[in-house]
């Protein structure tokens, strides 16, 4: 077995409106891998499919070498989009009774919610009550409930929305850790950013549908094209007329080009030296987003990456 | 199994530990003793706290009987203190019965008694009155008697009694000595003595020293206790499937267990809870009756039968109550979605009554075979007809597990869908939709 996941022609449909459209992935063994989309895009409803949550109208599903997730449910962490815990209960009483659901002997529970609290700092709160934790502690503790019985695959739905930047930097190092002991790592999100640091594959998904798969740099080289970013006073929209500029944006003071990978900067920067006074000049590289929405392309709707959750379940 | 067993117990603690199960497990029968011992301890009371004089006007035409009654109610007053009568005679103008009904609906008096001159010109030869026993018990007009005319403005029931009593008693009196030869009044007296009862339980030969309306109540009582024991409790259990769709654990527990484990898990617990409340409740129960030497009200005839419908009933309404929980996301909604079921346990709690009057009427029978009242239904005949045949309750027995079967699968299927959606609750049709989804 190579693969810890594989999705051949998945397609979940709810009435007229398609989730999930003819998806296929495979996952291979010790990767972190990224789900990126909008919201509503099918990330979740791909999810739950992997998870036997929900189960797809046609396609196969292979989930460490069974067909159900159910079978391997133990050897599973799954980590919800829509998540929360037993307010009445402690952090001790909560770990427990998840690590006893994932099949975790009385023996080694004691022992491993020590480490994990202790990998989150939340050691010193063990014996209180959920509900006294903070936004951002509670996070925290789900994430840990989801990695205690040292699952081999690890499946994340937006980890880090509504996190703040500490605790954000602190789940992306416990993420790295996971992929170190050689756990499978799968995370949907849709902040690009994140994904374009953690991942090693991405997969971009929009209306249910793939658009791309690949590592960071394997995307990339798809889109050669480049950035220029100008500032200076003057007016720059000339310079759209210049050859190799595939697509332009003019603000008082600045001009975004895109440019083609055969055209030079530099004869661009020489024009611009001719019609104004730069402050700055940069040539980028197109990021993450760029790309999403140069694939996205001639789709009339804006894709919506707002930091909300989309419709949960989504059923209807 | 393991993984339900892990559900069911964290299910079961976490109900134990709240107030409400407290409350329900030790209030409740609290109260329901106290309902059916205390309520003579509460008439008790009532009848000592002093109220004012009622004044009464008395239109006697037949001129003798005043005198008498006034005696009966001077030796009633002393009896009972706290609530005297006063009767005054008035003639004359003040006779007028318009004026009197004025009075006693302006609150002046509290009400009038007019006694006809008929009254005590009873005909000695003529036909004698129907055998019957007189009637002390209902204040209803006798047929062929001798109207008197007693108006006021409320109707409580006491007043009128012992008014009616001393009355009769008086125009009795007089009609004895009018008698032609005199009657002894005091020899009629004697011979009319009345005899007293000594209850005995069939089976034990035992005095039943209590008030016989407990015994009576008895079979209410456990009907009442099992309804409230299976209504909470799974209560309860649609409320905590509700709050862990609120709280978002749904789905971190789904990573772990499959949703029928889920609701598996969750009703197991809560049957748990179910049988250690009905222990409490039965073990009290027994020990207290015992040792209030009245053993043969809780039985393990009666103790046995509880189990074997509370078992069943319990599954029945809690797996509908889970599939409930599932479907809705406020306990608003649930309730509404749950109303059917409400009004239908209602219904022998409201015919209680004439079920236990006739255990084996057809009405009884019938209310025995819907499923979901079957269990009170059956308490209730087991309890009042020891006789009810045993064909009977495997039949009912038969047709409640049976129907258990059906709705524990209905409830997985409506769970199993219900339990990760949001927003609206479904309607009728899309919850038969989520049925046949495999």
């Amino acid at each position: 077995m190579t693969h810890a996941v594989q999705l051949s022609e998945i397609v979940k449909r709810y009435g007229e409106f398609t989730a999930v459209d003819r998806f296929s992935l495979d996952v291979e063994i010790g990767q972190i891998v990224g789900f990126l989309g909008p919201n509503g895009a099918g990330k979740t409803t791909t999810i739950r499919m992997i998870m036997s949550i929900l189960y797809p109208d046609s396609g196969r599903i292979s989930v460490l070498g069974h067909p159900r997730a159910i079978d391997v449910k133990d050897r599973i962490g799954y980590l919800p989009e829509e998540r929360g815990l037993y307010r009445k209960m402690t952090i001790d009483q909560t770990l427990r009774y998840f690590g006893k659901l994932k099949g975790l002997h009385r023996r080694d529970l004691r022992r491993r919610i020590g480490e994990c609290l202790d990998s989150i700092g939340l050691s010193d709160w063990r014996y209180k009550r959920v509900e006294a934790l903070s936004k951002g502690m509670s996070q925290k503790l789900q994430f840990v409930a989801t990695i205690l019985h040292r699952p081999e695959l690890v499946i994340l739905d937006e980890p880090f929305s509504g996190l703040d930047p500490i605790n954000m930097d602190l789940l992306k190092d416990l993420v790295v850790d996971l992929r170190r002991q050689g756990t499978t790592v799968i995370f949907s999100t849709h902040q690009m950013e994140q994904a374009q640091r953690l991942c090693d594959r991405l997969v971009l998904i929009n209306r249910g549908r793939k658009l791309i798969e690949g590592t960071m740099e394997e995307i990339r080289s798809r889109f050669s094209s480049r950035i220029l970013q100008l500032e200076g006073e003057g007016d720059f929209a000339s310079l759209a007329g210049s050859g190799g500029v595939l697509d332009s944006e003019f603000t008082t003071g600045h001009a975004r080009l895109e440019i083609s990978a055969e055209t030079d900067p530099d004869v661009i920067l020489r024009r611009a030296l001719d019609i104004a006074r730069l402050s700055r000049f940069e040539i980028e590289r197109l990021d993450l987003h760029e790309i999403f929405i140069k694939l996205v392309g001639d789709d009339d709707e804006t894709p919506d990456f707002s930091d909300k959750p989309s419709v949960p379940g989504g059923l209807k | 199994m393991g993984k339900i067993v892990t559900v069911g117990v964290r299910e079961f603690i976490e109900t134990v530990k709240t107030k409400t199960f407290f409350l329900t497990s030790v209030i409740l029968p609290l109260l329901m003793l106290g309902l059916i011992f205390g309520s003579q301890g509460i008439a008790r009371l009532a009848e000592k706290e002093a109220v004012p004089t009622k004044h009464l006007a008395v239109v006697d035409r037949t001129d003798v009987v005043f005198d008498v009654l006034q005696r009966f109610v001077e030796e009633s007053n002393a009896r009972h203190p706290q609530r005297k009568l006063a009767v005054q005679r008035v003639t004359g103008e003040d006779a007028n019965i318009e004026t009197l009904r004025e009075r006693a609906a302006g609150g002046e008096i509290y009400a009038y008694l007019v006694i006809p001159p008929e009254a005590t010109a009873r005909e000695e030869s003529g036909e004698a009155p129907p055998a019957s026993m007189p009637s002390t018990a209902s204040a209803g007009p006798i047929a062929g008697a001798v109207q008197c005319e007693f108006g006021r403005k409320d109707g409580n029931p006491e007043v009128a009694e012992r008014l009616r009593y001393m009355l009769n008693r008086a125009i009795v009196e007089v009609r004895f000595k009018q008698a032609d030869p005199p009657i002894d009044l005091a020899r009629v007296r004697k011979l009319q003595e009345p005899v007293g009862f000594r209850n005995v339980d069939v089976k034990t030969g035992q005095e039943t020293t209590g008030d016989e309306m407990i015994r009576f109540m008895t079979p209410f009582a456990f009907m009442f206790l099992l309804f409230m024991g299976t209504m909470t409790i799974s209560q309860g259990l649609l409320t905590s499937v509700i709050e862990e769709k609120n709280s978002r654990v749904v789905e971190v527990l789904l990573s772990a267990v499959s949703p029928i484990q889920l609701m598996a898990g969750k009703i197991l617990g809560m049957v748990c809870v179910g049988v250690v409340l009905m222990s409490i409740w039965g073990i009290v129960g027994y020990g207290g009756a015992h040792a209030r030497g009245m053993g043969y009200l809780v039985t393990p005839y009666h103790l046995t039968y509880v189990v074997l419908y509370f078992i069943p009933g319990f599954l029945l309404i809690s797996a509908f109550l889970a599939a409930v929980g599932a479907a809705c996301n406020t306990v608003k909604e649930a309730q509404s979605m749950a109303a059917p079921l409400t009004i239908l346990t209602i219904v022998p709690m409201m015919l209680w009554w004439l079920i236990m009057l006739n255990p084996s009427s057809m009405l009884s029978i019938v209310l025995s075979y819907i499923p979901p009242i079957t269990p009170f239904v059956m308490i209730l005949r087991v309890c009042a007809d020891p006789e009810i045949p045993i064909i009977e309750v495997i039949a009912t027995l038969v047709l409640l597990w049976l129907s258990v079967l059906f709705t524990i699968w209905m409830a997985g299927k409506i769970f199993r869908v219900g339990v990760l959606m949001y927003g609206k609750p479904p309607s009728i049709k899309e919850l038969i939709r989520w049925l046949r989804y495999d």
